[in-house]
């Protein structure tokens, strides 16, 4: 067996391209999914009852379907449906969005009904509206509480970031495929960029548990 | 636009074994992978350190990959490492079993270290082996912390199977995309695809939620 690493060193812009969309796909699929799990989340505990039954229907839905499947139904689908084309890293970037919140949505509401009861009850005996209460008192500490289960959503959106390649967004697993294919060396191709992949996630993950630890008793009540 | 909902009925036979094989990958990856990460898990245990470095190195390199890198890099790798040609399905059984192993290793040492140290020492007082304590005392006990958690893992890894479609194993989603490409009703095969994942994974969902209900432990 003899391996042949000159493909890497030959087209390593090639990949580099790819690992850069791939962070960026990851930050904006994080920040999209944080803001609309939020939304979502808040809108199931505190909104208003005929909005509740859609919401947890989405929620258990998204738990039900792979992430797969609708990022592939979202990117074919949607242009027959409206007639406009969409184009591959936007579809990848709405589909890991809907698809995440619903996690980030189901953090949201344990985190916030982790708080005990008396702490609202506070809030409104010292004459705080109900927005206030959730935004001052309520959401700070579950924000705290919330931390070690929104670390492994980034890192399991890093890594659904991957399956955006079967709709052919150009990011680091894309590129590899296609650069495997065109070379004839997947394997050291492959084992480099799961290499890449792995010093981008776990330092992540690490990272994040490392903060935790420091404000942990911040959450606490 | 017209739609022609026919082409899912009459694809039903071939979307019923796809479902089938989603199904039987599912149950074969969790018989492997329970196993597999209890093995693990006591290997992180080990007083051998090169034991219990080599399983957490596997633990933390296989849970911090993403699983369609697996999948491939299972699909070019492992005929050359083992000199085998093996068949897309024990591929991706593999790719998957090698994922979800190392989760359910990380449940059953958190489910494993829940358990008071008390209860090993008694066990040993009483003149009963390692083996026989975690056996028959620490073993019993985690598996009720550890069953919600299982059940969450296999959700996940019921929906995982869809991306082992990439190296061509005939499950529903390979099914699926198939008959879209060849016979261009995109639209209808691809939402019954959804649907029929939703269908099958619904259930699941909920069966979980109320595992995580009854069986959860609340400290």
């Amino acid at each position: 067996m003899d391996f042949d690493f000159s493909p890497l060193v030959d087209s390593w812009r090639f990949l580099a391209a790819g690992l850069g969309l791939t962070l960026l796909l990851s930050v904006t699929a994080v920040l999209t999914s944080f803001i609309v799990g939020l939304a979502v989340g808040l809108g199931r505990l505190y909104g208003p009852a005929w909005l509740r039954v859609p919401l947890v229907f989405y929620i258990d839905s998204m738990r039900a379907i792979p992430v797969f499947v609708v990022l592939v139904w979202i990117y074919f689908s949607v242009p027959i449906l409206t007639g406009h084309t969409f184009q591959p890293f936007w579809a990848a970037l709405t589909g890991i969005t809907i698809h995440v919140a619903a996690y980030v949505a189901e953090i949201v509401r344990a985190g916030i009904g982790s708080i005990r009861k008396g702490q609202f009850q506070a809030g409104l005996a010292l004459g705080m509206s109900r927005p206030q209460i959730v935004r001052d008192i309520l959401l700070p500490q579950a924000i705290v509480r919330m931390l070690p289960a929104l670390g492994s959503i980034v890192s399991v959106t890093i890594k659904d970031t991957a399956i955006a390649a079967v709709i052919a967004v150009p990011e680091l697993m894309r590129q590899a495929e296609t650069l495997a294919g065109e070379t004839y060396r997947p394997i050291e191709i492959f084992t480099t960029v799961m290499l890449v992949y792995f010093l981008i996630i776990f330092p992540v993950t690490r990272a994040i548990d490392r903060f935790y630890g420091r404000v942990a008793h911040l959450g606490r009540s | 636009m017209k739609l022609e909902w026919s082409i899912v009925w009459q694809s039903r036979w071939l979307l019923l074994d796809g479902a089938l094989v989603t199904v039987l990958l599912t149950l074969l990856t969790m018989a492997i992978a329970v196993p597999g990460g209890i093995l693990l898990a006591l290997m992180r245990g080990s007083r051998f350190r090169p034991v219990a470095l080599a399983a957490t190195g596997f633990v933390e390199l296989f849970r911090n990959l993403p699983l369609l890198l697996l999948v491939y890099w299972a699909f070019y790798v492992m005929p050359v490492l083992t000199g085998l040609s093996l068949s897309p399905f024990t591929t991706g059984l593999t790719a998957l079993c090698l994922n979800v192993s190392a989760y359910n290793s990380e449940t059953f040492r958190s489910g494993i270290n829940s358990i008071r140290k008390g209860q090993t020492e008694a066990g040993l007082a009483l003149g009963m082996s390692r083996g026989e304590v975690f056996r028959q005392i620490i073993l019993p006990q985690s598996w009720r912390r550890v069953l919600p958690v299982l059940a969450s893992t296999w959700v996940s890894l019921f929906k995982d199977t869809s991306l082992v479609s990439v190296i061509a194993v005939g499950e529903l989603a390979h099914t699926a995309m198939q008959i879209r490409s060849q016979s261009f009703r995109v639209l209808e095969m691809l939402t019954a695809m959804a649907a029929i994942y939703w269908a099958m994974g619904y259930p699941q969902a909920k069966l979980v939620d109320w595992i995580h209900r009854k069986y959860g432990v609340r400290e």
